[in-house]
């Protein structure tokens, strides 16, 4: 029981620590990629994938997609949705790096920065990069089964909807502890 | 029948289900809100990436039929490279084989097709990459491609910062031979539109980095002997080393 509790109360600072460092993972990504559309287009192109203007079209998409995705897990607004969206990419991340492992491609990644062919005698780093997405990937899991979180913009639009019921939403969070207190109070008095 | 107990259990009921019924709503109406930013934003990038589509260009004297490349000699075997003014690995690569390039070239071995193509844009603050490569269409419209290539080279800036302005770039025009009319066109853009399309063809092409040589469209090293020897192979000779 006790444990229990525990968990309960530390599981939303959990799930911001989680909410904030997905954050700044898509917020750099996207921000490191941003300035250079056509450069972005051109590593999506790297992996040989789809043909070049789809690639091109995904490459000037995606760091807009990732900042925006990246501002929602911020605010802390529609986090389930947004954890989802993450995990999503990841897994597309991570297939598109293995894929190109698995094809003999020498390339960067292009995950943090402009991508593209690696010059010839760079190996590319292909099993720390999938870890990485794979650890990425987890911690969006985890917010899509714990999306409440502390200082969210969820939970704070939660609040003035409940305001005409008296003291509901509020309570939920301190009951098992006030209620016990107070209860016994009110019989003295 | 029913206690006071029962009536505020009912009460609460009821009180639960509305506040659920609003809770999905709300849910429903943030969901919605988060799609459609994500879609706007999607739009965004999308509106960038398709008026930035190089739709009308001319190419300065010297390219090649295709336009997306200036072209010296007219040997047998083609030598593709491809170059961007701020790269560091392409300015080593011209110090090291750009002279023994410009021989084969000149022995009537290779025509040699130079694309400077605008790849770092995000590597300097005033997107020097694509500036220095419009200014090398300048160049090649007034016939001294080869000669203003070295001169940018010889002063390449360090990439993170901001590189030569255009007003820098005319003065190195004047190291390189060139005049007024090679300044005017500096100031006037001329040739931008030409190098997106110069970088388009080149990512068409799979181009994803620099430097890239092709010779006879195969991927070689960017070095001289290497790039010697697979004109030797692709031209049927020996090396003249050999």
């Amino acid at each position: 029981m006790d444990e229990r509790t525990g968990w309960s109360r530390a599981q939303p600072w959990v799930s911001l620590v989680v909410r904030l460092g997905l954050a700044g993972i898509f917020l750099v990504a996207g921000g490191l990629k941003v300035t250079d559309l056509a450069a972005n287009g051109r590593a999506v192109n790297a992996y040989q994938i789809m043909s070049y203007d789809a690639a091109m079209v995904v490459g000037a998409i995606q760091p807009f997609v990732e900042i925006v995705v990246g501002l929602l897990l911020l605010l802390g607004l529609a986090t389930r949705l947004a954890a989802w969206l993450s995990a999503g990419m990841m897994v597309a991340f991570i297939a598109g790096i293995s894929s190109a492992w698995a094809r003999g491609l020498n390339i960067d990644c292009g995950c943090f920065s402009k991508g593209g062919q690696l010059p010839p005698g760079v190996t590319p780093n292909y099993l720390p990069e999938i870890f990485r997405d794979v650890a990425f990937l987890a911690m969006a899991i985890f917010l899509i089964i714990y999306p409440v979180s502390r200082f969210s913009l969820d939970a704070r639009l939660d609040r003035p909807f409940s305001a005409g019921l008296p003291a509901d939403d509020d309570v939920l969070e301190e009951e098992s502890e006030s209620s016990e207190h107070t209860a016994p109070r009110r019989e003295r008095a | 029948m029913s206690s006071r107990k029962d009536q505020n259990a009912a009460a609460r009921m009821v009180r639960d289900q509305i506040a659920k019924e609003q809770r999905r709503k709300r849910t429903m109406w943030i969901s919605i809100a988060a799609v459609s930013a994500l879609v706007i934003a999607g739009l965004i990038g999308w509106g960038i990436y398709a008026g930035s589509k190089t739709t009308d260009f001319t190419a300065p004297r010297g390219a090649n039929a295709a336009g997306n490349g200036i072209v010296t000699g007219s040997g047998p075997v083609v030598v593709d490279e491809y170059v961007d003014y701020l790269c560091p690995h392409c300015k080593s690569f011209h110090d090291e084989a750009a002279a023994s390039i410009a021989q084969l070239a000149a022995d009537g071995k290779i025509t040699l097709v130079t694309h400077p193509v605008a790849y770092l844009d995000g590597a300097s603050t005033n997107r020097y990459s694509t500036r220095s490569s419009a200014a090398a269409g300048c160049a090649a419209e007034y016939g001294k491609f080869t000669e203003f290539s070295d001169v940018l080279f010889d002063n390449q800036p360090a990439e993170g910062g901001a590189g030569p302005t255009d007003d820098d770039l005319i003065v190195l025009g004047r190291q390189a031979g060139l005049g007024d009319d090679f300044a005017q066109c500096v100031r006037d853009k001329r040739f931008l539109t030409w190098t997106n399309h110069v970088s388009e063809e080149a990512g068409r092409a799979g181009v994803t980095g620099t430097p890239t040589v092709l010779v006879n469209g195969k991927p070689t090293q960017a070095s001289a002997a290497q790039i010697a020897a697979a004109v030797a192979a692709a031209g049927g000779a020996t090396p003249s080393a050999s």
